[in-house]
């Protein structure tokens, strides 16, 4: 946009008026931390939510039931779910929350059987240990595993108890995994879970079953041919794409964190209005300067140059700061927002962090355009006369 | 023929540097049009030096600010260096002031959040140097004009005299044809304005500028080779002038 050798100019323009700058760079910075908060929850709902072509996870619930503690389905339907064409694996899953509402600080535990979880083909094999050992789960009946945001967030460490809706366990290692469902669980043995949370259905009784299609274009067909085998049983089921589920029961939050996009666009707005305002203040007390600058030889394509780097810079350091700071907090906070014992990470991205220092640099140039056209289309000796 | 051309050539002056001819210029300022400059023709030549004089509003800032390009003639001609300078584009015409014209304002006009050197070094950024042709360029012009101890300070470090001198020294810099200056020691004392005065005519005899200033002061004005004066947008021949004054000097009773 503009030759190196001019930079420093525009540095000093900005560094001219400290107090006005640095004001404009915390409004720009603030704003920027609350879209870039919005734009990890976006990014976070599309995640959780969007099915992908290679999606082979099928979750079955009870029919008309959106809360774990309302789903009870008989354990041994997993027989008969296995034996549908199409169905690669059946895990029967009971899970119990500390909190059924939507919340950042949920608790949520998940019994699975111990050869689902820790055997050959054992879901423990997708993640990844990063301390203790899944050994030590399969020896004690009351430990559990736990996710590596809900550990990060609660402070837990191998070998610790810890109580949640009255079931105490032990942790025997913490995991970590690409799906935010596991980062944010504690997975216990299936049976201990159904004792301890007997209110749920105790023993026999699971919350849902989670399955696996050997063929991603069979997801529709399985689905309901699992529907169709339970119709006319006391505890029907409703089948659907894992994804699908999540959008569907975590409904509430979808929709707030979709609102917040507006939000988001407010931010943006806030930035522009922020920036475009410094710029303007700032060109009107140099009429007689960029005239002057005119007089050297300056044209008047540079000197709007000038003026929209200004904006771009103010934007761009503004945008870095409060992107950092947003992706900071979300890194180190470990949140997960959590709906009926579903979460949907919140997770900071580079792609969010790039995407935060174009916007914030975008928004800047924009914002220095006007100021900058009409600086550049003064007539330099009417400049003299009127200051 | 042949003989009777050449020898045509040979007594013809070299054409002026500056020639002005019909040169007008108006603007509107509400309802009203005014007129600062009328009808004027007048040639410069190279390497002189001339002090333009007259009353407030007699036209000769516009005159000044029409020969250093930052103003546009509403008629006639001002051609400099063999340019009509009224035909160029707003980008040509500001290429054109980069490498022909350096200005030095009454009110020194330098960038306040610049250093000294870095106002000198401005125009050196529109051209291709590089950066070390540029600190040669700006030490030197500082040396010249006897600054360069202040190469680091910032305006409001300088005097005004000393302020002065690196808006001269910016306006050299770029090796101009021609210098203008819009009441350089307007905002001066006495002192200092005769230091600037010595300073800008040696610089021109020295490198050869061609400098025009304007001023109320005729003790600025006696430094010039030549003075012209302008009333309401017209020159005004020296002998109508002395019978101008002469009639307005009270009679004895």
């Amino acid at each position: 946009m503009i030759a190196p050798k001019f930079i420093p100019v525009v540095v000093k323009q900005l560094w001219r008026h400290r107090v006005r700058s640095v004001l404009t760079l915390s409004g720009v910075a603030i704003a920027m931390f609350l879209f870039i908060a919005v734009q990890t929850l976006q990014e976070g709902v599309s995640r959780s939510t969007q099915a992908a072509a290679g999606d082979t996870t099928l979750v079955v619930y009870r029919a008309n039931r959106f809360c774990p503690a309302a789903s009870r389905l008989p354990q041994f339907y997993v027989d008969r779910i296995e034996k549908i064409p199409g169905v690669a694996s059946a895990v029967p899953v009971k899970i119990v929350v500390n909190n059924c509402r939507a919340s950042l600080d949920v608790v949520t535990f998940r019994g699975v059987p111990r050869e689902d979880l820790a055997g050959p083909q054992g879901w423990a094999n997708k993640w990844q240990l990063i301390a203790g050992s899944v050994a030590e789960w399969e020896k004690r009946s009351d430990s559990a595993l736990v996710g590596e945001t809900l550990a990060a967030r609660r402070g837990f460490q191998v070998g610790q108890s810890f109580d949640a809706s009255g079931i105490t366990v032990t942790v025997a290692g913490i995991v970590r995994s690409s799906e935010a469902q596991d980062q944010n669980v504690a997975y216990v043995h299936l049976d201990f879970l159904q004792q301890a949370a007997g209110k749920g259905g105790g023993l026999g009784s699971v919350t849902q079953f989670t399955v696996r299609v050997d063929d991603p274009a069979k997801m529709e067909a399985v689905a309901t041919a699992i529907d169709d085998e339970f119709r006319t049983e006391a505890d029907p089921t409703m089948t659907s794409p894992e994804k699908a589920f999540v959008a569907q029961a975590g409904a509430d939050i979808v929709e707030i964190v979709k609102f917040t996009q507006w939000l988001g666009w407010g931010c943006l707005a806030a930035v522009l209005t922020l920036v475009a305002n410094a710029i303007v203040l700032s060109v009107q007390d140099r009429i007689k300067e960029h005239a002057v600058l005119q007089t050297l030889g300056f044209r008047s394509g540079l000197i709007a140059r000038l003026i929209v780097s200004e904006g771009m810079l103010i934007g761009l350091l503004g945008g870095a700061i409060g992107t950092g700071i947003a992706l900071a907090v979300v890194h180190f906070g470990n949140f997960s927002l959590s709906q009926e014992g579903l979460s949907i990470g919140v997770r900071a991205s580079w792609s969010v962090l790039a995407w935060g220092l174009i916007i914030s640099a975008g928004v800047g140039i924009v914002a220095g355009l006007v100021p900058a056209w009409r600086a550049g289309r003064r007539e330099i000796a009417s400049c003299f006369r009127a200051v | 023929m042949t003989t009777n051309n050449t020898h045509s050539r040979t007594l013809s002056p070299a054409p002026a540097l500056i020639q002005c001819r019909r040169l007008t210029k108006t603007y509107k300022k509400g309802d009203n049009t005014i007129t600062p400059l009328q009808e004027l023709d007048l040639d410069v030549p190279a390497g002189d030096f001339l002090a333009l004089m007259g009353p407030s509003g007699s036209g000769k800032t516009t005159l000044l600010n029409l020969i250093a390009g930052i103003d546009r003639p509403s008629g006639g001609n001002l051609i400099i260096g063999g340019t009509d300078i009224a035909t160029l584009s707003r980008s040509k015409l500001a290429d054109w002031r980069s490498t022909h014209v350096g200005y030095v304002f009454q009110l020194y006009n330098l960038v306040p959040v610049l250093t000294a050197y870095e106002n000198v070094e401005l125009p050196l950024l529109l051209h291709s140097m590089s950066a070390r042709e540029r600190h040669q360029k700006v030490s030197t012009a500082l040396e010249l004009v006897g600054i360069a101890d202040r190469h680091d300070h910032y305006p409001r470090q300088l005097s005004g005299g000393q302020e002065q001198r690196v808006a001269i020294a910016r306006a050299i810099v770029t090796d101009p044809t021609i210098i203008v200056g819009d009441e350089p020691t307007g905002d001066l004392d006495q002192e200092s304005a005769q230091a600037i005065m010595n300073l800008m005519t040696r610089l021109c005899e020295d490198l050869g500028k061609t400098l025009i200033i304007v001023t109320h002061d005729a003790k600025s004005a006696a430094y010039a080779k030549r003075t012209l004066h302008l009333e309401k947008g017209r020159l005004v021949e020296a002998a109508d002038l002395a019978a101008r004054r002469e009639s307005t000097v009270p009679q004895p009773v």
